[in-house]
């Protein structure tokens, strides 16, 4: 795909006109922008403008110690912070070789799931916002706040968490918590039924997502497309399952799979794997071990990790997400690279995935393909 | 002497219509933000974000900007003039529907001038879609009011309002109802609420018809929507709720179609202007040629 200078037609100046989807746009999140050469109601042409968001993360990290970098990694993801933290932490250990306590995969695996359905309630939200079925993005939102209450009881930041460290995770689970987790778990199954009947029973949102943006399986792939997107292709591929970490190999879960790759597929994807989220939150409840939540490590100030070189990966609800750590066995990395889900569809895929789609076809694409600025401009 | 009397009246209604209007987005907000599980704005918030607006700086984009949002303004009020509201009719012999509806598409086309002047193509595709919609309410609404005409044997709404006196079991909603039910789905796609709310799809094209208004503009667009939710609603209520007693009943009733179009907003997205357009051309004017064959035969 050829790139060419914004604000250039590529046609004839009267054939097609540019409609702008960001930077400032309710269509699209955070600061990004598609520039759409528009056919009449069609899209002609679609050039991915990047870099409003570039803060230079990966080059920060390098300038911090091992320690440090834990302030600093939340930061890149906003709806789903807490996959950064346990990816880098993961890595350290394995370069490390921290053996880190169960109950301390336990309470990740906790984090890390109630992450994920906070970002499925955005997901829907975002699918209620493009489409304009206001009324779910507001009760996605509120019930996603609960979640946040839970994570500020536990951590003290209700969307930055700074809860992970090498070794084990900062404080241990405060009392009652579980309780009240399970409290918000019979909720959330109460409350799906009604968001089954608002959106995913809606005709008119059936009418306006089925057979939108269809993606096949072997596109899927071949655009290196991971987590629920690729599965609402109808590839079974989870790395909870196929490469299990922390404790996922101890609980019994499913992998859903609708299969029909158009953006309806895309969104009940997301509706049923919170289903799946609640199932492995309360086996979790049922089975986390007591002991130390925590492994002593050195003083981080001296903290040096051995050398060496690991890409260590957790299923985000985006989809595969991870970090490539480089260590030449200083107290800072050598090198950190993210490996974000939405990188290559979001920036390659699009251009050609857009071309023909109607003006109101693209904010449901985009919601429903789950494009996260931060994902490549970090 | 009379020409005096009239003008103030006018001037009158015009300003009850504006704060009515204001006042029912406002308690209308409450309402849907209810739905959504949140608090909402206070109900005065719209008079407060009008006097902010209007007291702005604002940039024009030239003078058909300017003119057609003027036009578009001054046709809704002078419609407003010949509604039936109540006890308050300023010109009891002059009420033709038929002129109330001319001036409510002059209100559009003046809207569409304005807008596509100001050269943005998100405010273009904004506006044509709700010409487009324009094409589609009318026809069903066109087809209800055929029905109307035929069975009250009048086009003056002070007739039409005087025919339906004297109780609940006169109105034109008992006597019409496939009609009410048609002109009711009209005046969704009238008020441009959901799911005919797609000339303002923010999502898609970032608000439509107001991207490039600010300031003074955009608070003139929040008159002329106020407005024209009172002349809607209002027209409804002379059509089908036989008017009112006095305008507070008037206006209770109008709430209330207004409090149904809302509920029905909550629940659903927008449809896609085709599928708006061809729903509009199905079952609303099917509904209203029922109504008028029942009328007829």
């Amino acid at each position: 795909m050829e790139l060419r200078p914004l604000n250039v037609s590529s046609k004839s100046k009267y054939k097609t006109y540019e409609l702008f989807i960001g930077p400032n746009h309710p269509g699209i999140e955070g600061n990004f922008s598609y520039v759409l050469d528009m056919d009449g109601h069609k899209v002609a042409q679609v050039t991915p403008d990047p870099g409003l968001l570039h803060r230079g993360f990966e080059k920060l990290m390098e300038r911090r110690l091992w320690t440090q970098n834990l302030a600093l990694i939340p930061r890149i993801c906003v709806p789903e912070p807490d996959i950064n933290e346990v990816a880098y932490c993961m890595g350290v250990e394995h370069l490390a070789g921290i053996e880190v306590p169960k109950r301390a995969q336990y309470i990740r695996v906790i984090v890390l799931e109630l992450a994920r359905m906070g970002a499925f309630l955005f997901g829907f939200g975002g699918l209620g916002g493009a489409t304009g079925l206001y009324t779910a993005p507001n009760w996605a939102f509120g019930d996603r706040d609960y979640i946040l209450d839970l994570f500020e009881w536990l951590t003290g930041g209700r969307v930055y968490h700074i809860y992970q460290y090498p070794g084990g995770v900062k404080n241990d689970i405060p009392e009652g918590w579980l309780d009240k987790l399970s409290e918000l778990l019979d909720y959330f199954e109460s409350r799906l039924p009604e968001y089954d009947k608002l959106i995913f029973k809606n005709p008119i949102i059936q009418r306006r997502t089925k057979g939108v943006g269809y993606l096949s399986a072997e596109d899927a792939i071949e655009n290196g497309i991971t987590g629920p997107n690729l599965r609402a292709s109808g590839v079974k591929w989870d790395i909870r399952k196929a490469q299990p970490y922390l404790v996922y190999d101890e609980l019994d879960f499913d992998i859903p799979i609708t299969g029909d790759g158009d953006a309806f597929a895309r969104a009940l994807q997301r509706r049923y794997e919170m289903a799946e989220s609640i199932k492995i939150l309360r086996q979790c409840i049922k089975q986390i071990p007591d002991g130390p939540h925590r492994v002593k490590i050195p003083n981080p100030f001296q903290f040096r990790v051995p050398a060496g070189a690991y890409y260590s990966k957790v299923e985000s609800s985006k989809g595969e997400f991870g970090y490539y750590l480089v260590s030449n066995g200083d107290v800072k990395p050598y090198r950190v690279y993210v490996r974000g889900p939405s990188y290559s569809v979001s920036l390659f895929y699009a251009q050609k995935a857009m071309v023909g789609m109607r003006i109101e076809d693209v904010p449901v694409w985009i919601h429903t393909m789950d494009i996260c600025p931060p994902d490549f401009d970090r | 002497m009379i020409v005096l009397l009239k003008l103030i009246q006018g001037i009158g209604a015009g300003a009850l219509s504006i704060s009515i209007g204001l006042l029912f987005v406002g308690i209308g907000r409450k309402i849907t933000a209810r739905i959504h599980r949140r608090y909402g704005p206070p109900f005065v918030q719209n008079f407060i974000d009008l006097f902010k607006l209007l007291s702005k700086k604002s940039i024009s984009h030239g003078f058909t900007f300017d003119l057609g949002l003027i036009a578009g303004f001054s046709a809704l009020l002078a419609a407003v003039v010949f509604l039936p509201m109540g006890q308050i009719n300023i010109f009891p012999h002059n009420s033709s529907l038929i002129m109330i509806l001319y001036l409510m598409t002059m209100a559009y086309l003046g809207m569409a001038m304005g807008v596509s002047s100001s050269g943005n193509p998100n405010a273009t595709v904004g506006i044509a879609r709700a010409l487009t919609l324009t094409m589609g309410y009318e026809v069903p609404f066109a087809a209800v009011i055929f029905s109307v005409y035929l069975f009250a044997h009048t086009g003056s709404l002070t007739n039409i309002v005087a025919a339906q006196s004297g109780g609940f079991m006169n109105w034109n909603l008992v006597k019409l109802p496939f009609g009410f039910v048609a002109a009711e789905i009209a005046l969704q796609g009238m008020l441009g609420e959901a799911p005919f709310d797609m000339a303002i799809a923010p999502a898609e094209i970032a608000s439509g018809p107001m991207v490039e208004m600010g300031g003074k503009y955009l608070g003139f667009g929040m008159l002329q929507h106020s407005i024209g939710l009172f002349l809607e609603t209002g027209i409804m209520v002379d059509l089908f709720l036989g008017g009112g007693s006095n305008v507070w009943i008037f206006v209770i009733k109008q709430f209330e179609l207004y409090f149904l179009a809302l509920l029905v907003n909550a629940i659903f997205p927008r449809f896609k202007i085709e599928d708006g357009v061809s729903f509009m051309w199905k079952v609303p004017l099917l509904l209203g040629i029922v109504q008028a064959l029942i009328v007829v035969l």
